[in-house]
């Protein structure tokens, strides 16, 4: 038999459609292939000797074709009939555990290793019509990476305008929603076109409390956003419950199509000690982000699961990140689950936009796609979010 | 005193204001109502907390946590 020396054996496989039971005839009359039907071979006949074989249990053949044959079957699959989709056969073999990639060494020159970590830029989402609420410290509305964009802010605090006096919440706006293109440095914005909803929540001293944070969920959740990204949080001791009251809303607001990332926390020091995620991403119906490095290991300060509730859900980048800071500063690169949680919140505005998902559906897309890294599901969750 | 977030039932947010009312009757100094949300935040003292679990449409009642980021030079946020 013939390897085609990239993998592939040099068989085909021809998905048949629903209605194949005339597969067999079929492939005799398009490409003058001998194929037998699993159905009607017993096992002990040599299948080989056939040109190819009908499984008929899975809707595909399994065919020798020389290149003529292939031309007949790609047409065949193109027009009505039972032929649906024809691709090579490849080899197969048992995996192995790849070495751990030791360097961290990433070409930032023209979007971060956050960005190409999750693929946002092979990605041909944009967040365009998505709306993302990033509650925190407000936004520096006068930063000049943000003109031109749609933004929508609120305080929260009392006293203070949305203007951000502290800086992580214009870091993690640019990291959700901020530039690819900023036109000085590399871009590191994930949703670049998502409309920004900017809530104050945290002063610009960098506190809060469960009522403001509160009031910021449920403006978001009026003002119809599909994500709110909340890079805020209390630590939790071992065995502490969850807000049973954030747990309600944040149900609540998946069921109306909202959905609530929060950073998992900060409060781990690994290897050694490994705290459980704080409040309130500790809640079920609230997404905890952990944090990962650009060498894919998860971040010493991430916190982990500890409990049989409040899980770490899912990972972002979360180390040396570069985002937007206050003017005159303008950029900076920080490092924590902050910084990892508007990756996620991104990369699900992304996912919306290109499916039309929202709330259950949304969270089980990001899941779903997410790649697994070889870690443990207790730091990482199902792993390190990917861009559509 | 202590500040308080009350969670409503699902199915008494439609009626909210009726809620709420039932709420301050029992004591609570009403901050904000949060319909999105389904919460109201206020202050209370100690026996007024027990007393608002057991107001008709009210799921739970916490206290308020605080929260607080690192100062903005910390290399960890």
């Amino acid at each position: 038999m013939t390897s085609a020396g990239d993998g592939t054996t040099g068989r085909y496989l021809v998905l048949l459609e629903d209605d194949w039971s005339q597969a067999t005839r079929e492939l005799s009359r398009v490409a003058g292939i001998r194929a037998v039907d699993s159905a009607e071979a017993g096992l002990a006949d040599p299948l080989w000797e056939a040109d190819g074989l009908v499984l008929r249990e899975l809707g595909v053949a399994l065919v020798s074709a020389d290149a003529d044959q292939v031309t007949a079957l790609t047409t065949a699959a193109g027009e009505p009939g039972p032929i649906s989709l024809v691709e090579p056969e490849r080899y197969v073999r048992a995996l192995t555990a790849s070495a751990p990639q030791a360097t961290t060494e990433v070409d930032e020159s023209t979007f971060t290793w956050g960005l190409q970590a999750v693929g946002a830029p092979n990605s041909t989402a944009t967040g365009a019509g998505i709306r993302v609420a990033v509650l925190d410290t407000g936004l520096d509305l006068a930063h000049p990476e943000f003109s031109g964009r749609t933004i929508e802010s609120k305080s929260f605090v009392q006293g203070q305008e949305v203007q951000d006096g502290h800086g992580h919440g214009t870091h993690c706006v640019g990291t959700s929603c901020g530039p690819r293109e900023p036109g000085d440095g590399p871009g590191y914005g994930v949703a670049y076109e998502a409309d920004i909803v900017a809530g104050k929540v945290l002063s610009n001293e960098g506190s809060g409390a469960d009522g403001g944070i509160l009031s910021g969920i449920s403006w978001a959740m009026n003002s119809g956003c599909q994500v709110i990204s909340m890079s805020l949080g209390a630590a939790a001791q071992p065995g502490q419950a969850y807000s049973r009251t954030f747990e309600r809303v944040a149900a609540r607001a998946l069921e109306q199509g909202t959905l609530i990332v929060a950073a998992a926390g900060n409060e781990s020091e690994r290897p050694g000690v490994i705290a459980p995620v704080g409040h309130p991403a500790n809640c079920p119906s609230i997404l905890a982000v952990a944090a990962v490095d650009a060498a894919g290991r998860v971040a010493p300060f991430s916190c982990g699961t500890v409990d049989d509730i409040g899980a770490v859900d899912l990972a972002g980048p979360g180390v040396d990140v570069y985002s937007s800071w206050p003017m005159p500063l303008r950029h900076k690169r920080i490092s924590g689950t902050s910084m990892a949680t508007p990756h996620v919140a991104g990369v699900a505005a992304l996912i919306s936009q290109a499916t039309g998902a929202t709330g259950h559906e949304l969270w089980a897309r990001l899941a779903r796609t997410a790649r697994r890294l070889p870690l443990l599901s207790t730091d990482i969750g199902a792993g390190l979010v990917q861009a559509p | 005193m202590a500040r308080v977030i009350v969670s409503v039932a699902a199915d008494r947010i439609a009626d909210l204001p009726t809620v709420v009312d039932a709420l301050r009757r029992a004591g609570l100094t009403v901050a904000e109502v949060l319909d999105g949300a389904g919460v109201v935040t206020g202050e209370a003292s100690g026996e007024v907390i027990a007393a608002l679990a057991k107001v008709p449409g009210v799921a739970d009642v916490e206290t308020e946590r605080d929260v607080r980021l690192p100062p903005p030079d910390s290399p960890v946020q």
